[in-house]
């Protein structure tokens, strides 16, 4: 028995290396970030605390960049604007032949404005995080856009903050197409720029050009269809010939992120029963 | 002894902040990333048990993967690093020569030991944080360029930062 004690105490180095290798290991290869516990992460308390902090400084640093990025936005919207209000008034005198009501449909999708207080592009693996949580509506799997493109999805909520996995992190993978046509491919990002993404598993037979713009395509909850992700600059054969795999310059300045918009679909929890319903039932036929 | 001990704690927490806040978001020209927290573990006296070493390391560590959001990256080579510091310390030490002051500074253990002790941790600790973090991309010449700048910009902030008490020590006496 006293051998033992004099073991352990002889090697309690050691032992004590071990056991805090092990348990940093454990966090370090728990991969699937949903189970992450939000203590652990930049959404826990302290943390949060200590970047809304900081983030009232450094909320200001990048003000010229968002302004310009406004500013262009503002423009495109003006002009959409104008061609707008020339249709409506083309459509109107049409429309007087007709006595058809124009119906305003319920909008499935709403938006939550935050702020992010912790943002990173230079890791392998990058967060955001958001100064409005569960408290405020969001929930996990949310998407999350700014006013240039996709941003990320929503990942663990705390009560007042949230963190969002970003696009710039390569357990997202997100379902885009080319503009215009409807082939689905996977984007996911390489990890070397923070502009750049690859779309890839897109099939050989679709048409595009270099230029051509990149969109979500609507098949999860998270982004509703045609939201603007970035555009092709570059294309290559994946290795089986039968894949393209597209380099994509994204349309979000990940640099100067500070506020972003969550995308509430309201039926979210319709299609989750709906497609509960379809698992089961192919469940007992089998 | 309590004094340097308030004095490290201090220093420990302001460098997890800094590190948090600031230092984390500097990335010079893409591949160098300041990684100024170990100061506090190289600053831990010589006469402190590896134990203690050890979990003060894995705190520290844990502390900055909480703001970084790098689940036991840093955690992992914070604990490795702590196992390092007394081997390292030996090799470049003179046998059986005891420091003065027992934290490890340029006055207390000789410029050149110095220099030895910081330039080795800070290497080490360069490889374990980006091999670590390379488990999924592996692109060899840019980890081991990332490696390396790292190195030597996080050294060259620890240098500064030795400056900045070193000097304010001295308008003390």
């Amino acid at each position: 028995m006293r051998d033992i004690l004099n073991f352990l105490i002889r090697s309690s180095n050691w032992i004590l290396f071990a056991v805090y290798v092990i348990a940093s290991c454990i966090l370090l290869f728990s991969t699937n970030p949903f189970q992450h516990h939000v203590y652990l992460t930049s959404a826990g308390a302290v943390a949060s605390t200590v970047y809304r902090t900081s983030n009232t400084v450094t909320g200001y640093f990048a003000l010229r960049d968002i302004n310009e990025d406004l500013q262009r936005r503002n423009a495109d919207l003006e002009m959409q604007l104008l061609g707008l209000q020339q249709q409506l008034r083309d459509q109107r005198l049409q429309l007087y032949a007709d006595t058809m009501t124009v119906d305003t449909v319920l909008s499935r999708y709403s938006f939550i404005i935050a702020n992010v207080i912790n943002n990173s592009i230079n890791r392998s693996h990058n967060y955001i995080t958001l100064e409005k949580g569960s408290a405020d509506g969001l929930k996990p799997e949310m998407g999350v856009v700014d006013q240039n493109g996709v941003v990320g999805i929503v990942n663990v909520t705390g009560e007042h903050t949230a963190r969002v996995i970003s696009v710039l992190n390569p357990y997202l993978r997100l379902s885009c197409k080319v503009k215009g046509n409807q082939h689905v491919g996977s984007l996911q990002w390489d990890g070397k720029r923070h502009d750049v993404a690859l779309l890839e598993e897109l099939p050989r037979h679709v048409k595009f050009k270099i230029g051509d713009t990149i969109v979500t395509s609507g098949f999860s909850t998270a982004f509703p269809e045609g939201v603007p992700v970035g555009t092709v600059i570059s294309a290559q054969k994946d290795g089986d010939d039968n894949f393209y795999s597209l380099k994509v310059r994204l349309f979000t300045d990940f640099s100067t992120l500070s506020t972003v918009r969550v995308i509430v679909d309201a039926m979210t929890e319709e299609l989750r029963t709906v497609e509960q319903d379809i698992t089961e039932s192919r469940r007992k036929m089998n | 002894m309590t004094k340097s001990t308030i004095q490290l704690t201090v220093l420990t927490i302001v460098l997890i902040l800094a590190q948090g806040i600031v230092f984390n978001h500097i990335c010079l020209f893409g591949v160098a990333v300041p990684l100024v927290f170990i100061y506090a573990l190289l600053k831990l006296p010589v006469t402190l048990t590896v134990n203690w070493v050890l979990t003060i390391g894995f705190a520290i560590g844990l502390s900055v993967d909480i703001f970084s959001d790098t689940y036991g990256m840093n955690a992992l080579a914070c604990t490795l690093l702590a196992m390092c510091r007394r081997p390292v310390l030996r090799l470049y030490m003179p046998r059986g020569e005891e420091p003065a002051d027992p934290v490890p500074s340029s006055a207390s253990i000789g410029r050149s030991v110095y220099l030895k002790y910081l330039v080795t941790l800070t290497l080490l600790f360069c490889i374990f944080i980006f091999v670590i973090e390379s488990f999924t991309f592996f692109n060899i010449w840019r980890l081991i360029l990332r490696i390396i700048c790292s190195a030597v910009l996080s050294v060259a902030l620890m240098l500064g930062l030795d400056c900045l008490f070193s000097r304010r020590r001295e308008k003390r006496l």
